[in-house]
């Protein structure tokens, strides 16, 4: 009789394995996303069988609900020819099967050989304290024991903000961006005109179709940038 | 409580950067020249800095300051400097001078540095990550041309599995051992009779990770292309700092917590060694792309590097910081030359442009002279003392194979480095290059100095070099 | 560690409602009625009409854009949670600590924000 956890495990391993497997041979990329969500949520319960809480959680925030929906509007976004794209397979295949043979082998060889250094106990730099939870005991070690490593990863964060902006953020010509400052300052009489109209004369005689020419050249091409408040 | 000053260059230099950006964003109007100018300068001040660090280790023994450590930073900066330098000029004529170059170029380097001080598997990862994630944004950084999308795609996505490999590794690392701190790590590694497999095979994925950072074959692929497509000061910088921290970091990790398990690694590197060598010098005969050529020639020069790290000896170290330190500078030389390459406003990179510049352009065609001697290993320059060095330590230590490989494919290398020369000064000439701005004649005539005049101050350099090297050894 | 797993049986049993109430929907439609395919009946429509094109389009690359910037925010809100429980204990070093951590992060949306990347247009 096994125990329920070791039950739970080999369930969560074998969906884990099959959905990572159905990834790389779904022909549909959007199938393919949707078995890596599958995969993520197994790899979850992996991680609470194995007692990180925090990550487990972290897993289901952060890749489930960011990361694999970024994938999918990366697929969609990329608009190839997946047949086309999938051409190649037959040729790499054979390559692709060598690698992934040795990677195996030498899991294997691990997996059978593994030792365990006799003092690695005792080495732990922080082992989780007793009586407390996962995320309590990262809490208590990563924003003071591990403070470089914290800030650099904040680093990191920065550079990847600064990388996304430089590579796809453009400034679009013709468009109208909203300036709000413009539009407070901006006063009444700068826009609306009071005439005396006469009676039966026409708009065209009065020369009032459009806003009379002023110094700002703002005003008189619509589709500048620095015109936005006239509407 | 915590020592906070150990890190002290570090966060100066981090916190200049982010100072920068949002002066430059803040700015509003076209300042890639000024931020330019202050990064240089923050990294000035970093250097005094880093001049002035004692040795300690601190934040729960993660990050380590020494003398190797500082000759390592020393180094990392004077390179991103110079390469920095080269971009001033570069970028603006191509239409890409934005100030987020420089501002990643920093963060790359304070990345490196991070490394360069590592004393935990952890904060090699993370110092890793920061300096290659900038990377990635500045080989794509000339976004509108096909060429530099395609290197940054591809050096990202070849680079991130090289990352796995190398998280791989140290997870099954610390599966073994319990830690992955270096000064820990040894009592692990000699408790064991005999080595676990686990770890063997730990120590061989983190070597593949750096190994794939340095270009060494055969984690080499990415190398030719990305050289090719990114914007040449990119490249500049890929080919000297980026190159000097991976294998600082490596020597530390090899020498220190695996130094007892030196009969595991040793033959790894020596295959990576003779195979990069070989590589390095006969795919880079073929070549009519000078970029590529570069390419083809780090390679060799990361294989001839390696020779050094082979034996695991004081003398070996000793001799890849001195081979690092002058490949930094012909690197930056060389590549300032390629730079200066520009007709009608556009940059060339074939060899065949280069035809008759020494009728043209004598101090250029001279100059490239000298760096391609150097890097052939001609006495007396800089780069025939880093070869010098690392063959001496391998023969100490008996490893004449290796020796006999580098000085065999030096004979080879010394083949494609000379025609360079043959077609800058017996080819009939080519229409003469754009003037040349200051900034890169200047650092072409830094790097021309220093390469040429090496000899001289011999003595204080293999000092401090030694006295680097004898840090992982005490 | 069994308490913790003890805390998700709930979970578990949720899932178990959900996915039997999911499968004998599908299995019980599958068994009981009559299934009788043919080509007009499967083929796919819009409104009645022959599918125009293909569903998958080219997207902006501002969404993607948007996205990236949410899921860096996103990370350094996973950062706030172990924090958060635990500040009573690390005292002013961790407060401090964050707080730095922040900074940076504010940094980098302060640059985004004059950059432009938050307007949609």
């Amino acid at each position: 009789m096994i125990s329920a956890s070791a039950f739970f495990f080999y369930l969560f391993s074998a969906i884990l394995l099959a959905s990572a497997a159905a990834v790389v041979t779904s022909r549909n990329p959007v199938h393919a996303v949707l078995f890596l969500i599958l995969a993520f949520f197994n790899a979850a319960g992996l991680f609470l069988l194995a007692g990180a809480e925090f990550l487990a959680m972290i897993l289901l925030i952060v890749y489930v609900g960011a990361v694999a929906v970024l994938f999918l509007f990366v697929v969609m976004m990329l608009d190839v020819d997946f047949v086309q794209l999938r051409e190649g397979v037959q040729k790499y295949a054979p390559v692709g099967a060598a690698v992934g043979a040795v990677l195996f082998g030498e899991l294997w060889a691990v997996v059978l050989g593994w030792q365990v250094s006799p003092g690695a106990d005792s080495l732990q730099g922080s082992p989780t304290p007793a009586n407390m939870d996962n995320t309590h005991a990262l809490g208590q070690v990563l924003y003071t024991d591990y403070v470089y490593l914290f800030q650099v990863s904040s680093l990191i964060l920065l550079v990847a903000m600064i990388g996304a902006i430089v590579l796809t953020h453009r400034r679009r010509e013709g468009t109208r961006r909203q300036n709000i400052t413009m539009q407070q300052t901006r006063s009444v009489r700068d826009t609306l005109e009071t005439l005396q109209v006469r009676m039966g004369a026409g708009v065209q005689e009065l020369g009032i179709l459009r806003p009379r020419p002023r110094a700002e050249p703002a005003e008189e091409e619509p589709r500048h940038e620095h015109a936005a408040g006239d509407h | 409580m915590m020592n906070w000053a150990a890190a002290s260059p570090e966060i100066f230099l981090a916190v200049a950067g982010m100072a920068i950006l949002l002066f430059g964003v803040l700015l509003k109007k076209e300042n890639a020249a000024l931020c330019t100018m202050l990064v240089l300068g923050a990294f000035a001040a970093t250097f005094v800095m880093v001049m002035q660090t004692v040795p300690q280790t601190a934040y729960s023994s993660l990050f380590v300051t020494d003398a190797f450590a500082s000759y390592a930073k020393l180094l990392i900066l004077a390179g991103g400097a110079l390469t920095m330098v080269l971009s001033l000029d570069y970028n603006e004529r191509q239409g890409i001078g934005r100030f987020e170059f420089p501002v990643l170029m920093l963060f790359s380097t304070v990345g490196m540095m991070t490394m360069a001080s590592a004393a935990n598997l952890m904060t090699l990862y993370m110092g890793l990550e920061l300096m290659s994630l900038s990377i990635y944004v500045l080989a794509a950084f000339a976004r509108e041309e096909l060429r530099s999308a395609e290197a940054g795609l591809k050096y990202f996505v070849l680079s991130a599995l090289a990352s796995g490999l190398l998280l791989y590794g140290i997870s099954l690392t610390y599966g073994f051992a319990g830690t992955m701190d270096f000064a820990k790590l040894p009592d692990a590694v000699t408790g064991v009779d005999g080595v676990s497999t686990g770890l063997m095979v730990g120590i061989a994925f983190v070597i593949a990770g750096l190994a794939f950072k340095l270009s060494a074959v055969p984690f080499h692929m990415w190398t030719p292309d990305v050289y090719e497509g990114a914007p040449t000061p990119v490249t500049a910088f890929m080919s000297t700092a980026p190159k000097v921290a991976p294998f600082v970091v490596l020597l530390r990790v090899l020498i220190g917590p695996f130094g007892h398990v030196s009969v595991q690694w040793q033959p790894i590197i020596e295959v990576v060694s003779i195979a990069s060598m070989l590589l390095g010098s006969f795919a880079a005969i073929g070549q009519t792309n000078i970029k590529r050529l570069m390419a083809y020639s780090s390679i060799g020069h990361m294989g001839y590097a390696l020779v050094g790290l082979a034996p695991g000896t004081e003398s070996g170290v000793r001799g890849v910081l001195i081979y690092l330190l002058t490949y930094v500078a012909m690197s930056a030389g060389a590549f300032a030359c390629v730079i200066a390459m520009r007709r009608q406003g556009k940059s060339v990179e074939r060899i065949s442009d280069l035809a008759g510049l020494a009728k043209t352009d004598l101090p250029l065609a001279s100059l490239l002279t000298l760096f391609m001697f150097s890097m052939a290993g001609v006495p007396p320059f800089a780069g025939f003392f880093g070869k010098l060095y690392v063959f001496l330590a391998a023969v100490q230590s008996g490893l004449w194979l290796l020796a006999i490989v580098g000085i065999l494919t030096s004979v080879v290398a010394c083949y494609y480095y000379i025609r360079i020369i043959k077609v800058m000064f017996f080819d009939a000439p080519a229409p003469a290059f754009d003037t040349r701005s200051a900034s890169v004649s200047f650092v072409a005539i830094a790097s021309g100095m220093f390469t040429l005049l090496f000899v001289l101050a011999l003595g204080p350099f293999t000092g401090a070099a030694e006295a680097a090297a004898r840090v992982l050894f005490g | 560690m069994h308490l913790v797993l003890a805390n998700y049986f709930p979970v578990l049993v949720f899932l178990a409602i959900a996915l039997g109430i999911g499968g004998a929907m599908v299995g019980g439609s599958m068994l009981v009625a009559r299934q009788m395919p043919y080509a007009e009946k499967v083929s796919a429509y819009e409104c009645g009409f022959e599918a125009f094109g293909d569903a998958r389009r080219r997207f902006d690359v501002r969404f993607y854009l948007v996205a990236i910037l949410f899921i860096i925010f996103d990370l350094e809100v996973a950062f706030l949670f172990p924090w958060a429980i635990s500040l009573g204990r690390i005292g002013l070093f961790g407060f401090f600590s964050m707080l730095a951590f922040l900074g940076v992060l504010t940094v980098g949306f302060i640059y985004e924000w004059c950059k432009g990347a938050l307007e949609w247009e």
